[in-house]
């Protein structure tokens, strides 16, 4: 059986089709064996009546919910109206694209699972997506019929003297030549799709919710921030945590011992690690003024960099330039429970008077803080990762949970600029409670509106309830 | 000008990722794809100061024989032999870096995980010792879970599974949004400081 690569009903291989022979191994191989002329293959079988091709095909672009973007169109044909030529299946459908006046050039990738679409009193038809389209482009669609052999047995035999392999195009089932399975056949639609205009969209609109509610908090904050730098004084609760920090570095100068700061695993480009790496300014200077040792261990070569500058900075603030000690802030691994264990040794060895741990924390976070605890060092933890949380507030003395480790700097700086934002925050908090309060409330409305038969006041309830939804 | 260029930087850059953010255009991606090589190459730079540092300090132990130096002995002849066979004949599988990695650096690294079992443990009992009414409330809400999520407990009990998933699904999952709203929140605010040019204690400056 001669491998080929027809167009439409019955058409001899290659004859109306404008297909790059570049795109097609066996064609770029040897030309004549893509238009079936080659004496060495076997000939093919009779096609049977009906269309070996898909038909109708037809094009539209993409719905702006399931792609914002612009560039992706859907593509919905007919299935082959014949049966497949004896020994053969159909395995699946390609499409060809042309943008604007050049040539179809098939995707890559072949459809194994085409979605079908039912309408009601009208035949069935196949659908696929097409993304990756350059935008303000305009396209036409055509579809192949791929057809190959049954079973791996008959591929084989079909094969002849010099198998076609087209290499990841067809999926059928995983067999032990997966990811080499041979085509015989690829019919392509005589007929192509309209027009497709691409546009290129520059704005989400399923993001606006997101939009308004950060505008809307950014603009308390910078509100605060005014506040603050008219002078007008801010109260913000106590963090006890915070106030821990004085009293770990004044029982570690009591008892000459080092601090040791462990600023979490993620990279420094994370708001966690950047967070800790402000606290960390603000340890730095208490520990230069009571020349307390400081050790930091780094996870990331980068944060062990910027650690350096910044404690560097605090010494050089605090007077005590000479009090420095570049190798105290190492790298010590980039692998998780390596890190675990150097640490554990720095506890079990040094025996620092009070461990800081602030930042993102992951499976780590027990196996440090317990040793910790066992070394009998003050605790200090500080996280936004939520997992971990609760192994830090059982192993550790104090614990700033969440958005508290945003808070830090600003309390320990007592800088109102930074104060101001606390304030914003809790005010946001404060929003954001009243409005769970509301939603809670008006999806209990609506369920007992749905159940009373109210449905359309119940949408109503919904529709505006979808609006704070996360869309995209 | 120390302060100023990555101020200057980090404003720009923020802005231009906040615009890819709300657009779908392929620039978007494009520019997020770019951005994120160069923070690869510069990480993949850093590494090597990286390795100057752990090798420095524990050289430096060595040579000044300071307390526990055997273990820094271990650790460079380690460094050494890992590159030495890395570099040498490849790290793919087969080599001997692959076996050592496979047949010593795995099961170190598994072995401190499954510590991670009896520290739990520790902290457990530790924890749920019944000091306060929020201790004692803490002890009855893991017993009940504990009680869901093994066999005898559904065998003493059918609906334990059920109970335990509640508490999971509801007070659990209630009190973990609020704490992810307020960290969400604090990012916002931490990011505009840091955007706005009002915290910059991470680049060694005083806040404004």
């Amino acid at each position: 059986m001669a491998p080929s690569l027809r167009s439409g009903r019955r058409r001899p291989v290659g004859r109306a089709t404008r297909l790059s022979p570049f795109r097609c191994p066996a064609a770029a191989a040897d030309p004549a064996r893509l238009r079936g002329l080659d004496p060495r293959a076997p000939a093919t079988p009779p096609a049977p009546p009906g269309s070996l091709a898909p038909t109708e095909v037809r094009a539209e672009p993409s719905k702006e919910k399931d792609d914002p973007s612009g560039a992706s169109a859907v593509v919905t044909w007919k299935a082959p109206t014949a049966l497949p030529p004896p020994g053969q299946e159909l395995k699946g459908y390609r499409v060809y694209r042309a943008a604007d006046q050049g040539a179809f050039e098939g995707l890559l990738e072949a459809i194994t699972k085409p979605e079908q679409i039912s309408q009601e009193g009208q035949e069935p038809r196949l659908s696929a997506p097409v993304s990756d389209l350059w935008t303000w482009h305009r396209y036409r669609f055509k579809v192949a019929a791929l057809y190959g052999p049954q079973d791996p047995e008959e591929k084989v035999k079909a094969a002849g003297p010099r198998p076609w392999y087209m290499k990841g195009q067809v999926k059928p089932e995983r067999s032990k030549d997966w990811g080499e399975p041979l085509l015989v056949d690829e019919v392509l639609s005589e007929d192509a799709s309209g027009v497709v205009h691409t546009h290129a969209k520059w704005y989400r609109i399923d993001r606006t919710n997101v939009l308004i509610g950060s505008l809307l908090f950014s603009i308390v904050v910078i509100w605060y921030i005014r506040r603050a730098r008219a002078g007008r004084h801010v109260y913000i609760r106590p963090i006890a945590g915070m106030e821990a920090i004085d009293e770990a570095i004044g029982r570690a100068t009591e008892m000459g011992k080092p601090i040791l700061y462990i600023a979490g695993l993620d990279p420094l480009g994370t708001i966690s690690t950047i967070t800790a790496m402000t606290i960390l300014g603000r340890v730095a200077r208490r520990t230069a003024e009571y020349e307390t040792p400081l050790l930091v261990p780094c996870v990331d070569p980068l944060v062990m960099l910027a650690a350096r500058e910044i404690v560097k900075e605090a010494y050089l603030d605090a007077g005590k330039p000479d009090a420095y000690r570049e190798q105290d802030i190492f790298f010590l691994t980039d692998r998780q429970f390596a890190y675990v264990a150097g640490v554990d040794g720095i506890m079990l060895r040094e025996k620092p008077a009070a461990n800081v741990y602030m930042g993102y924390f992951y499976a780590e976070a027990l196996v440090m803080a317990e040793t910790g605890s066992i070394t009998g060092a003050i605790q200090i933890a500080g996280t936004d990762s939520d997992t971990q949380i609760p192994f830090f507030v059982t192993s550790c003395d104090y614990t700033l949970m969440g958005e508290e480790l945003y808070a830090a700097t600003a309390y320990l700086s007592r800088e109102p600029l930074l104060m101001a934002q606390l304030k914003a925050q809790d005010l946001g908090k404060a929003a954001l409670g009243v409005l769970v309060a509301a939603a809670v409330v008006a999806a209990s409305v609506a369920a007992f509106l749905t159940a009373g038969g109210l449905q359309h006041a119940a949408d109503h309830i919904n529709q505006v309830l979808d609006l704070f939804r996360p869309l995209g | 000008m120390k302060i100023r260029i990555p101020l200057i930087l980090t404003f720009v850059t923020a802005l231009v990722m906040i615009v890819v953010f709300f657009t779908p255009h392929r620039l978007g991606d494009y520019v997020q794809t770019k951005l994120n090589d160069w923070v690869m190459v510069i990480g993949g730079l850093g590494l090597v100061l990286g390795l100057v540092s752990l090798l420095q300090r524990h050289l430096r132990k060595i040579a000044h024989r300071q307390q526990d130096w055997g273990y820094s002995v271990v650790a460079v002849v380690g460094f050494a032999v890992m590159s030495i066979v890395g570099v040498g004949w490849g790290i793919q599988e087969g080599t001997v870096f692959n076996w050592i990695f496979m047949n010593a650096y795995l099961p170190l690294d598994a072995t401190m995980f499954s510590i991670l079992a009896f520290f739990v443990a520790s902290a457990a009992f530790r924890t749920f010792r019944a000091r306060s009414v929020e201790a004692a409330l803490l002890l009855g809400a893991a017993l009940v879970v504990m009680f869901g999520r093994v066999p005898w407990g559904q065998l003493l009990f059918k609906p334990s599974p059920l109970v335990a998933e509640w508490v999971m699904s509801s007070p659990a999952l209630g009190a973990k949004r609020a704490i992810l709203l307020g960290v969400s929140l604090g990012g916002i605010a931490m990011s505009l400081r840091i955007i706005l040019g009002i915290e910059r204690s991470h680049l060694g400056g005083e806040s404004e």
